[in-house]
């Protein structure tokens, strides 16, 4: 089963094996103990069903939101380049709005390139990365 | 909701969410991480290395975000539950 389910972690996308593949394998093998001493019916149940998950997760880790790759990977975590941008675009936004004189539209820039910024500050805490 | 009351590690989040949900859900592994992958990027959890425990096992807690988070979601189901039972009440009468 240990070969199985690696085999269908592979269908995840490289930064979420990198973040949880190790840790969904081992509990995975503490579930598989656990229902494995339950009868076969109920160890075929759970095999299905982790099988199944394991589709539908990597599903979803595809085609939903992707995971930043960490940090020690090398990796360029992508929430982490977004807001750089939104930030940059943030900026950008501020210096036009002030050549047209526009304060409102500058103040409006001026507050979403601070919420940018703490935004970033807040994943590269989690991200472990450091300035 | 498994997580209000203490940080727990992945295997005792799926053992509690079964003891929650009195063995009515029972999340595969690929369920659970794709799961707290979406609560990691809300920043409503945080993941850290449990220290007493000779694994080398993650577990995650609740963020004050995710608290905040949890009491209005929990609120929101109670107002639901109120008008639910209201409706139902009056359609008895």
């Amino acid at each position: 089963m240990r070969r199985t389910y690696l085999f269908f972690l592979l269908s995840y996308p490289r930064n979420h094996r990198a973040l949880f593949g190790a840790e969904m394998l081992r509990v995975h093998q503490e579930s598989a103990a656990e229902h494995r001493s339950q009868g076969r019916i109920a160890y075929a149940a759970f095999v299905v069903r982790e099988l199944a998950g394991l589709l539908t997760g990597a599903a979803g880790a595809w085609f939903g939101r992707q995971p930043p790759l960490p940090a020690a990977q090398g990796g360029v975590p992508t929430n982490i380049a977004e807001a750089q941008r939104c930030i940059d675009a943030s900026i950008a936004g501020m210096v036009q709005a002030i050549a047209h004189h526009q304060f409102e539209k500058a103040r409006f820039y001026s507050l979403a390139e601070r919420k940018a910024r703490e935004n970033l500050r807040r994943l590269k805490e989690i991200y472990g990365i450091s300035d | 909701m498994s997580l209000a009351e203490q940080p727990r590690h992945g295997y005792a989040l799926l053992k509690d969410i079964e003891t929650l949900s009195q063995g009515r859900t029972r999340l595969s592994t690929g369920t659970l991480y794709g799961a707290l992958r979406r609560l990691l990027e809300d920043d409503w959890i945080e993941r850290f290395e449990q220290e007493d425990t000779s694994r080398d096992k993650q577990a995650y807690r609740l963020t004050a975000a995710g608290r905040k988070q949890l009491e209005l979601e929990l609120e929101r189901m109670k107002q639901l539950t109120r008008a639910g039972m209201a409706r139902l009440r009056a359609s008895e009468a």
